[in-house]
């Protein structure tokens, strides 16, 4: 696989035939600088889609004002626009990075509470500082309405702290299991006050706040005034500059982007530049995506659900429809395979490594999806090309056998082995040497065998 | 009684010691030869989130329970089949004719040896059950390794399409949301499969292991999905689930295992006092609908080969919080139900609420949950030696199950 390929596989859902000559012609660096600066990319064909789903970065007050109390249609219109995005957006590389972050600051959507908050929770913490600053994300993740409800921090009191915001923050937004039972208790009354006024927004109710001096993971604090926000702040940012919070950061961008096991020496060079660059996210990726480690780590990863469906979508070069519909079935397929944009229960987030969704029931569910989309049997409201197979091969070879060739080139970037194109070809009893004919009864079968095959699946 | 302290220093001695001898056994040391399990099948409920026991199985015999939980207590008036020191939540009155009939037990105040409260870490350490050993695998692989069984559908994970962590191993078994979706589109008219097949035979290890127990299981589904669905289940993912578990065990499938998941037991906020409409009251509730629902549609007979039991990563703090909720906490109750349960009781060494008696204000674990599965997997399953499965872990002596 040739290095643009491994690159687009790998920092954007999935290459189309336009964004691999585009990154050919720009070459990796500049391919970078472009991705890094996203407000500067057009994004016409998102922006389109994105007009008919207004919830999806909606305010709590556009949210109330628009839906009837504990609807769920803003987190719909979410986990639409989230498909969306990663289908047709040109911003790959920003909408990666907001995917990580927001299974990384995870509030599961649909969950209870949030339903006015979540959308906002999207454009305000994880979109608005994905290229910014770890410290500033991590800040506003802690002051935004839809994490302090998911993890119960909202109801958490002077007299009776609620303990569960306060141990995910460590474990699994900052420093990992490297704390303690009495950190979490000192943390917990620490971060008392921060809570969610009646008007659905954060609010710092000082009443609540527990004084009394604090010990956390190396953080000391007189925490003597009643208003504590300013010390829980203070706490925060010395948990984003952790050196435990570089290291678990690094290691899980290398588990997304680079390996399921993560390069030891590329874990401690990113943490290292995390920590050089304040918490600044842009220096870490740069430095991932051209490191020798990510060169070599070609065929390292498997797609998930979600990215072996938005991948098919692109490399099909299916467009969105005027209705929504293409949306609301492409969600209720991720629901099936246990992958439906921001719905993974737990504040832990998606699982990133292979033996997550390596199951049989994702396996028939991948080819499935595989064939209804080459098909264009489901769902049908996609756009297609007029003719797939001319769009995928302009020029139509004289056997069966170079025709599937063909095909796997633009849509794995390789030929299959032998062996495999042999089994694809069985399906529309034909053998390599077959003379081509009827090509287009053949196609859907054709183009979805090989979307089957093991190179597919791989990221 | 016993502190939970001197029980988890002593299993840690134990594991460490267990923890060579058991790399060197684990391969060789099936139980059984043949392809016909002898023994119940096994149902695994994971609870996730950290079920509160000590709402379900409420000590109203111990006063420290009513004085560390002044709103969420069952009060003692409105358990069921209360015996003056443990009753049953009210949601759990449509188990009821299980709990008189005594094939339902409760086994009160286990835990796993390693205390975390990470339910992250508390999930794993559960789903591996072999702390202080290089075993990865889930100990439900282990337990279907350990029979021997080779049946496509012998090890099942229904609900979900991803894959249980609990059978994640060497064994084959096979994930599926519902029986009747699992199909493979244009196979009715075109040889997809065998296509696959040919596809997959040299993959990657961890590409073809699902492929082929996918072959396998679309092979042999034709069974299954001729069985038609019970009814009297809720419309939950769990009693959707149940269902289906029910039709693999009446088509005679050969299935030895399945697992299934319940979860959202995480009630920080609202676990609420024990009335309709409160968290844990409806929770319980969905819960006890679909396991009734389950027994009445296996019947008598087909319960008798059948035990479900639940397990859970913690119990939950004593004392309540300021939320009507309860914080991550240690100690937990497990259910065990089927045929062969010496049931209508709670099996306990219960340790006491008394502040001395509590490990960080929870609840102590006087029994390790694994010795209750290996007193199950011993009496219903057929295994004689648990090592492969448990290393380093004793039977509990409950008696909760009848030799077969």
């Amino acid at each position: 696989m040739d290095a643009t390929a491994h690159l687009l596989r790998r920092a954007t859902f999935g290459f189309t035939a336009s964004s691999l000559a585009e990154a050919r012609k720009l070459g990796v660096s500049a391919w970078l600088d472009r991705q890094l600066a996203p407000a500067k990319i057009a994004d016409p064909v998102c922006d389109k889609v994105l007009q008919r789903l207004p919830l999806a970065g909606a305010s709590p007050a556009a949210v109330r004002a628009a839906l009837p109390k504990h609807s769920y249609d803003a987190f719909g219109q979410l986990g639409r626009a989230a498909i969306a995005r990663a289908a047709w957006s040109e911003r790959q590389l920003f909408e990666s990075a907001v995917m990580f972050w927001a299974d990384h600051l995870h509030v599961a959507a649909p969950s209870s509470g949030v339903w006015d908050t979540r959308a906002d929770y999207d454009a305000q913490v994880l979109r608005k500082h994905a290229f910014g600053k770890y410290a500033d994300m991590l800040k506003a993740s802690a002051r935004h309405p839809a994490m302090l409800t998911y993890l119960d921090q909202r109801s958490s009191t002077k007299a009776h702290p609620n303990e569960n915001y306060a141990r995910e923050l460590m474990e699994l937004h900052t420093v990992g299991l490297a704390y303690s039972e009495a950190d979490v208790k000192a943390a917990s009354r620490l971060l008392t006050g921060m809570t969610v006024g009646s008007s659905g927004g954060y609010v710092y109710d000082a009443s609540q706040h527990a004084t009394g001096p604090v010990t956390i993971l190396g953080f000391r604090h007189a925490n003597a005034a009643a208003d504590g926000e300013k010390a829980a702040l203070a706490f925060l940012d010395h948990l984003a500059r952790h050196p435990a919070t570089a290291t678990r950061i690094a290691t899980k961008l290398c588990v997304r982007f680079v390996a399921d096991v993560a390069p030891a020496a590329l874990v401690d060079r990113l943490s290292k530049i995390y920590l050089a660059n304040d918490t600044a996210i842009v220096p870490v990726l740069r430095a991932l995506f051209t490191s020798p480690e990510f060169a070599a780590s070609a065929g390292q990863k498997t797609r998930t659900p979600f990215e072996d469906m938005i991948a098919t979508i692109r490399v099909l070069n299916l467009g969105p429809s005027a209705s929504l519909a293409e949306l609301d079935a492409l969600y209720n397929a991720m629901v099936d395979a246990g992958n439906a944009p921001f719905r993974w229960a737990a504040p832990n987030g998606y699982p990133d490594a292979a033996a997550a969704w390596a199951s049989p029931a994702g396996f028939v569910l991948r080819c499935n999806l595989h064939l209804n989309l080459a098909a264009g049997w489901y769902p049908k409201q996609l756009t297609r090309p007029a003719d797939l197979l001319a769009s995928l091969v302009p020029v139509l070879p004289a056997t069966f056998g170079a025709l599937v060739d063909a095909l796997a080139v633009r849509l794995t970037g390789a030929t299959l082995p032998p062996a495999h194109t042999a089994a694809v070809l069985s399906v529309v009893s034909k053998v390599p040497n077959s003379p081509l004919s009827n090509a287009a009864s053949a196609a859907p079968y054709l183009i979805a065998l090989v979307l089957d095959s093991p190179s597919f699946q791989l990221r | 009684m016993e502190s939970c302290g001197s029980v988890v220093s002593r299993r840690a001695v134990l594991g460490g010691v267990a923890a060579g001898v058991f790399a060197s056994t684990i391969s060789v040391d099936l139980a059984f030869a043949s392809d016909s399990h002898p023994g119940d099948t096994l149902i695994v409920i994971s609870l996730h989130g950290g079920f509160d026991g000590l709402s379900a199985f409420a000590p109203i015999g111990d006063a420290d329970y009513y004085r560390a939980r002044p709103t969420i207590a069952v009060p003692k008036s409105t358990v069921i089949a209360g015996d003056g020191m443990f009753g049953l939540h009210p949601a759990l009155a449509p188990l009821l004719p299980q709990w008189t009939a005594g094939t339902l037990a409760a086994v009160h105040a286990v835990g796993q040896p390693n205390p975390t409260r990470s339910h992250f870490a508390a999930m794993e350490a559960m789903e591996n059950a072999a702390p202080g050993t290089s075993v990865r695998s889930g100990w439900l692989d282990r337990m279907l390794g350990g029979t021997g069984a080779t049946a496509p559908l012998a090890g099942v994970s229904m609900g979900h399409a991803t894959p249980a962590r609990l059978l994640a191993g060497p064994a084959a078994d096979v994930s599926m949301r519902s029986i009747d979706g699992l199909t493979l589109a244009g196979n009715d008219k075109r040889p997809i499969a065998a296509a696959l097949r040919a596809m997959y035979a040299d993959a990657p290890a961890h590409l073809a292991a699902p492929a082929r127990a996918a072959d396998r299981a679309l092979a042999a589904m034709a069974g299954p999905r001729a069985v038609p669905a019970g009814t009297g289940y809720p419309s939950t993912d769990l009693g959707k689930a149940l269902r289906d578990v029910a039709r693999l065990i009446k088509s005679n499938a050969g299935l030895v295992t399945a697992t299934v998941d319940c979860g959202d037991w995480d009630m920080h906020e609202a676990l609420g006092p024990a009335i309709k409409g409160q968290r844990m009251y409806d929770n319980l509730l969905d819960l006890s609908t679909a396991l009734a629902a389950f027994t009445a549609d296996l019947g008598d007979t087909a319960m008798k080969r059948v035990t479900v039991l639940t397990i859970s990563e913690f119990g939950r703090r004593v004392a309540e919080n300021g939320s009507h909720g309860v914080d991550h906490g240690h100690g937990n109750a497990m259910l065990v139900l089927g045929g062969g349960i010496r049931g209508g009781k709670v099996y306990t060494r219960w340790p006491s609420l008394a502040a001395s008696a509590l490990v960080d204000g929870d609840l102590a674990a006087t029994t390790d949950y694994r010795s209750v599965i290996g007193e199950i997997l011993q009496k219903r399953c057929g295994f004689g030696d648990l090592s492969a499965v448990f290393p380093g872990v004793k039977p509990s002596a409950f008696g909760l199950a009848v030799a077969r």
